[in-house]
């Protein structure tokens, strides 16, 4: 496996998920806030999932971080670079935990995950799926600059629009 | 634990290696196909690739994992075998899954004989083997490791059937362990063939 570059924003952390962060997932993904990626999802379904995002790094050499807010150190939420099989291109993602919504922190975390894929991995563009009804996520990537761009359907995650996210040359223009 | 310091174990006609990018699709082949009927498949081709991360990210959360079968001359993947231990099972299990191409030449005995040997030299006191009562060849496997069926050990979920490998102790030296060596051998040897001819 190989080892998870840190990122730091003002207000988060960006670092590996690991044994630590299953219980705030797991809480995540019996509430219905999960209703958008796939959940409720059971305690033990959830930790083959935590398994499934560490191991998505060793597979792509890259993956989704657990966010750290870095005034409490509490884990609030999950987002990063997502491309599993059969995905239709890399993707930017964000899994919010509840109490952590509404101050911004999905947007400062996908921008630092974006910077990443840019400047570090050499992506050209980025997509995130959004399912439909999720209007909180959508808003997200709304803020990110990022605009529809088609559809995909998933057979476990349902319908979602496709967000095509500004390119590396223009992302300094997103609102 | 990092894949990269996954051990790498070494037998007469294998090497087991940490799961590696590379051999996702031999891995998809057995997990989308019927073959995966008692190991929660078919997987459509989104949960196998999951289940391969969850597959290494099991060696991070738990420090010990399933490791990729390989041959040692021309490196091609057999299936895996190791230590599994999901939340929501009881104990930790010795697992193996093999390709349907590669059975019925001891090839899990020899492995699993294998990572059984290396936990047990790590520590660990006892395994289990949870198998689907359907699941005749790997339930003739577990008999030919020396496990015995566990009526009272709690299972997984209740359709399947707890075996219980012997302990270390009935492992060294023993009337058993011989027999298990014996028969390894003779799949070695191109010359004998063992009694019986098992499917695994």
């Amino acid at each position: 496996m190989m080892s998870v570059p840190a990122l730091e924003t003002p207000r988060l952390l960006l670092r590996a998920p690991g044994p630590g962060d299953f219980a705030p997932l797991a809480a995540f993904y019996a509430s219905p806030r999960s209703r958008f990626v796939g959940g409720p999802a059971s305690a033990d379904q959830t930790w083959r999932m935590l398994a499934g995002e560490i191991g998505h790094w060793s597979l792509r050499g890259f993956g989704r971080w657990a966010v750290q807010e870095r005034a409490t150190g509490a884990t609030a939420g999950i987002v990063g670079l997502w491309y599993p099989h059969d995905w239709p291109e890399p993707e930017i993602g964000w899994d919010l935990f509840d109490g952590f919504q509404g101050r911004g922190f999905a947007t400062e975390a996908a921008r630092a995950a974006r910077d990443h894929a840019y400047d570090t991995l050499g992506w050209t563009t980025a997509i995130s799926l959004v399912a439909d009804g999720n209007d909180a996520s959508a808003a997200v990537a709304g803020r990110l600059g990022a605009r529809p761009d088609g559809r995909f359907r998933h057979e476990r995650f349902g319908e979602m629009t496709i967000y095509r996210h500004p390119g590396p040359d223009a992302r300094k223009g997103d609102a | 634990m990092p894949t990269a310091n996954i051990p790498v174990l070494e037998t007469r006609r294998l090497i087991l290696r940490g799961p590696e990018p590379q051999d996702y699709p031999d891995f998809k082949a057995t997990f989308t196909s019927y073959r995966a009927r008692f190991m929660g498949g078919p997987l459509n081709p989104y949960e196998a690739w999951m289940l391969y991360a969850a597959e290494i990210g099991h060696w991070a959360i738990r420090g010990y994992g399933m490791w990729m079968i390989h041959d040692r001359i021309s490196d091609a993947t057999y299936g895996m075998a190791g230590g599994w231990k999901p939340a929501g099972w009881p104990e930790a299990e010795l697992a193996w899954v093999i390709w349907p191409d590669a059975q019925g030449r001891g090839i899990a005995l020899e492995a699993a004989h294998a990572v059984r040997g290396y936990f047990y030299r790590n520590g660990w006191q006892g395994m289990v083997s949870y198998l689907d009562p359907k699941n005749l060849d790997s339930i003739r496997l577990a008999e030919r490791l020396g496990a015995i069926k566990d009526h009272a050990a709690p299972s997984v979920d209740g359709n399947d059937a707890v075996y219980r490998h012997p302990s270390p102790a009935q492992l060294d030296g023993t009337q058993l362990a011989h027999g298990i060596e014996m028969e390894i051998g003779h799949y070695t040897d191109p010359l004998f063939k063992p009694k019986g001819w098992a499917l695994d």
